[in-house]
């Protein structure tokens, strides 16, 4: 049996309100808010958070392939998803391939992933995606594009949700492109485009998908459908004759549109409230369609996801529009040059993105970063290289008005982590006023600068789990 | 067994320039007041001077990182100029280093010259340097300070109303000192309301960005007393260096700074001194925020760990209390040109201890002690002087 595994979404903490885009624009807005970035977020650091969540409570050693959809990767050359193994602490021998073009991508990379593990048994393959598309400032778009991040992981072992079945379709269809040079999307968006390029090829493929799996849409506990939109997805569902009560929430007034994330969202979202026996439909568009059927296994009962997405609400609202532009590309406005070299990447790869330091044999001390006499009994020749926890306390904190930020004050945290280990790191998504001393944090990879033509990421920390 | 250089070196020329926004003088300009009026002081020129040590912490527009910077200000040739840098330790680790030249019997007459110009730039604070592109991301001095602050209020319990007092106190003694960087007093309400730099520092808890020099002559003792007829001499000195990353380390209590205490310890010991409370006069401290003063109390055993706010409270730092600390302004109101800051504190110990101080004049001053702190914590630097018994 193969199916899913694990799965975890990642929503920023960051939100705008439509009715502020609205205003600055003076158009009308369709209400909710669209949940976007901190500055120091991309599709790549989404994507990583979420499959560092994902696996979270999968064996390690057994991960054997991360695949990255995304149509905003941050780098055309360089591979995201080897950076998101590596942030993942995954063994060298795991494949890695980034996924791109599509809002189906993460879609067909599930296939992918599925046939991957085919004849590798014990073998896992997490499949993540982000986007951040942005959207030209007062398009009709820019109210529906939203940032996010999901992952799901495959295997043949303790399997939450059985495949069923799976289909593809695909359509050289002209609806939204964004071509190397552009920015922005063009959009024929109209409503030939949804009955032609998103109901259509929707249709087709789960209609072969559930026939595939012996299955009519009645028996159809939960069906997950991207949407171009706010609405169509109901359309679609009318269509294939499913009641609204079998179709999953699509998260619009919270989140948005979360491009290739989506279909791993939602299906994340239906896994989240699946009982044994239930028959979940994932499907995703974008020149063509794909649909996925799984059958939720009576392990579910004892699987212990991620941060669910009903705790991951809006922690730090931009409070006007001109806030959330700003935030959008205040890095590449702040570039502050090159400070890196390859040799110095390479030697301290383990350390700044694997989070290895190094642990005393004879006092027990863990250790940042990675060093060669003991902190603490300074002995060094008892000194092993250990995987950090990527939790932890902290043990003081500054908020800094001066340190260049869109948004001061910076807070910095000194972080004791859990089993060992201090580490010095910002403390984002955090009010200011909520941070504490011995408040308990959770690391992730985030963005802290760019500068000679690359994009630098660090270690961040942010209000731990159920705070 | 160290040998002590107690009583082997004598100051025999201070000087300082105006510290401030120096707008219209230049790095090398400022290095050539000082080093002049220093050799004036001592009764000797230029060419008197054997051997010398440039203390600058960043190179900026005019020079600063090489020696050649007071070679060619001073136009001092053909003789050994060593530079030092120790973050903000840097003016008394190059006195330090200074001195142990000329207690070795290597040189008779040396100079010791800080100077940094850090307001050529627009931008307030010190100019980041090459930072690993990792781990340092997101530091400044207050953020980095604030860190300790943090703890140590938290800790004990003391409050922003309690740092006020160190820059209430310290602006009080600058507006006394013609050559400080402000000169203004100011209310405890002003540095409450200021705004928030990186709490809990306002902009009043800050020390300012400076301009500024200042130099000293050095000379062996048992020569000294052809330039002056009262001597000052060294009476023990200190280094000490810990983690240039205490962030890291997870054996820092973050509660003040170890290296100020072990840095007095090898001082007290090297000039004999078994209870600073009673025996050292005066101090100037390195106040690069409020807080750090606090600490500097306790650390350099003036008063018990957690009791430094209670040793402000009292008054006994105040220039009429039992131990004068920075009568000079300070770094908060003298200002801190980093390199320039521990020669600063050698020039107002031996003015103090010639009873030149003026209206900031510390009462009977027989033993004064300098102490610098740079990295933030890291390296702390203690050297203490006397009046000839």
């Amino acid at each position: 049996m193969k199916g899913i595994v694990g799965h975890a979404v990642r929503l920023p903490a960051y939100a705008v309100s439509r009715d502020e885009i609205a205003r600055a624009w003076q158009i009308s807005s369709p209400g909710g808010q669209k949940r976007c970035v901190r500055f120091d977020e991309d599709s790549l650091t989404l994507a990583a958070t979420a499959a560092q969540d994902c696996i979270a409570g999968l064996e390690r050693a057994a991960i054997g392939g991360l695949l990255f959809a995304s149509t905003t990767a941050p780098h055309l050359e360089r591979l995201n998803a080897s950076l998101i193994a590596a942030v993942c602490d995954l063994p060298a021998p795991c494949a890695t391939m980034d996924l791109a073009s599509s809002l189906r991508s993460a879609s067909s990379g599930l296939q992918t992933a599925l046939s991957l593990i085919e004849g590798r048994q014990g073998d896992t393959v997490v499949v993540c995606a982000g986007d951040t598309r942005d959207a030209e400032p007062g398009s009709g778009e820019e109210m529906l594009f939203a940032d996010a991040g999901a992952a799901v992981a495959v295997g043949d072992q303790n399997v939450i949700a059985e495949l069923v079945s799976a289909t593809t379709v695909y359509d050289d269809f002209l609806d939204t492109v964004r071509r190397d040079r552009d920015e922005f999307i063009t959009s024929f968006a109209s409503k030939f485009s949804t009955d032609r390029g998103y109901v259509a090829p929707m249709q087709t493929a789960i209609q072969s998908a559930l026939k595939q799996g012996g299955l009519t849409a009645q028996q159809v506990s939960k069906a997950a459908l991207t949407s171009p939109d706010k609405r169509s997805h109901l359309q679609l569902a009318k269509k294939l004759g499913l009641t609204e009560n079998q179709v999953q929430d699509i998260l619009f007034n919270d989140v948005g549109l979360t491009g290739s994330a989506m279909p791993l969202i939602l299906l994340s979202a239906a896994l989240e409230c699946a009982q044994p026996g239930d028959i979940i439909l994932v499907a995703a568009h974008g020149n063509g369609a794909d649909a996925l059927v799984f059958r939720v296994t009576d392990n579910i009962r004892s699987y212990k996801s991620g941060l669910p997405i009903s705790q991951q609400a809006t922690r730090v609202p931009y409070a006007s529009y001109t806030q959330y532009r700003k935030a959008r590309d205040y890095f590449r406005r702040a570039d502050n040059g090159l400070e890196i070299s390859n040799v110095l990447y390479a030697k301290e790869e383990h350390q700044n993105v694997r989070l290895h330091g190094s642990e005393c044999s004879h006092c027990g001390t863990r250790q940042f970063p990675v060093t060669q006499i003991c902190v603490s009994c300074r002995k060094g020749d008892q000194l092993r290289e250990v995987a950090l926890a990527r939790s932890g306390t902290i043990f003081t904190f500054a908020q800094d008005e001066l340190y260049p930020s869109p948004f001061p004050p910076t807070l910095m945290a000194v972080v004791d982590l859990a089993g060992g280990g201090r580490i010095y790191c910002e403390l984002v998504d955090c009010l200011p006023s909520d941070a504490r001393i011995g408040m308990p944090v959770d690391l992730m990879f985030r963005k802290f600068k760019e500068g000679g033509g690359l994009y630098h990421y660090y270690w961040k920390c942010r209000p731990g789990k159920g705070l | 067994m160290t040998r002590s250089l107690a009583q082997e070196v004598a100051v025999i020329g201070v000087s300082c320039t105006k510290f401030g926004e120096n707008f219209d003088q230049s790095l090398q300009e400022m290095m050539v007041e000082a080093g002049t009026a220093a050799c004036q002081d001592a009764g000797i020129s230029v060419d008197d001077v054997q051997a010398a040590w440039l203390g600058t912490f960043s190179p900026g527009f005019g020079g600063g990182k090489a020696t050649i910077t007071l070679s060619d200000a001073l136009k001092m040739r053909g003789r050994p100029i060593t530079r030092v840098e120790n973050y903000c330790a840097t003016g008394t680790d190059a006195f330090r280093n200074a001195a142990a030249a000329v207690a070795a019997g290597k040189y008779e007459i040396v100079m010791v010259l800080g100077a940094e110009k850090l307001r050529d730039r627009a931008v307030r604070g010190l100019q980041r340097e090459g930072i690993h592109p990792y781990l340092e991301s997101g530091s400044t001095a207050p953020g980095l300070f604030a860190l300790s602050a943090n703890r140590y209020m938290h800790t004990f319990g003391t409050d922003r109303r309690t740092l006020a007092k160190v820059a209430v106190k310290n602006h009080a003694n600058g507006a006394l000192n013609p050559k400080a960087h402000f000169q203004t007093k100011v209310t405890e309400e002003q540095v409450l309301k200021a705004q928030i730099i990186a709490y809990p520092f306002g902009l009043f808890d800050c020390c300012p960005t400076t301009d500024g020099a200042a130099a000293a002559i050095l000379c062996r003792a048992d020569l000294a007393s052809k330039f002056r007829k009262e001597l000052i001499l060294l009476r023990g000195s200190g280094l000490a260096v810990m983690s240039g990353k205490p962030f890291l380390d997870p054996t820092v209590d973050y509660l003040g700074f170890p290296s100020t205490t072990a840095a007095a310890q090898q001082a007290y010991q090297e000039a004999g001194i078994n209870d600073p409370v009673k025996e050292v006069d005066f101090c100037e401290v390195h106040d690069c925020f409020t807080w750090t003063e606090i600490t500097n109390y306790e650390d350099l055993g003036f008063c018990k760990k957690g009791e430094g706010g209670k040793f402000i409270e009292e008054g006994r730092s105040a220039l009429t209390g039992d131990v004068p600390f920075n009568p000079s302004g300070g770094l908060k109101s003298f200002g801190h040109p980093v390199g320039a800051t521990g020669v600063r504190m050698i020039y107002e110990i031996v003015t103090q201890l010639r009873g030149e101080a003026g209206a900031r004049q510390v009462k009977d001053a027989e033993v004064g002690l300098a102490h610098n702190l740079g990295g933030p914590g890291a390296v702390a630097c203690v050297v203490i002087l006397g009046r000839e018994a």
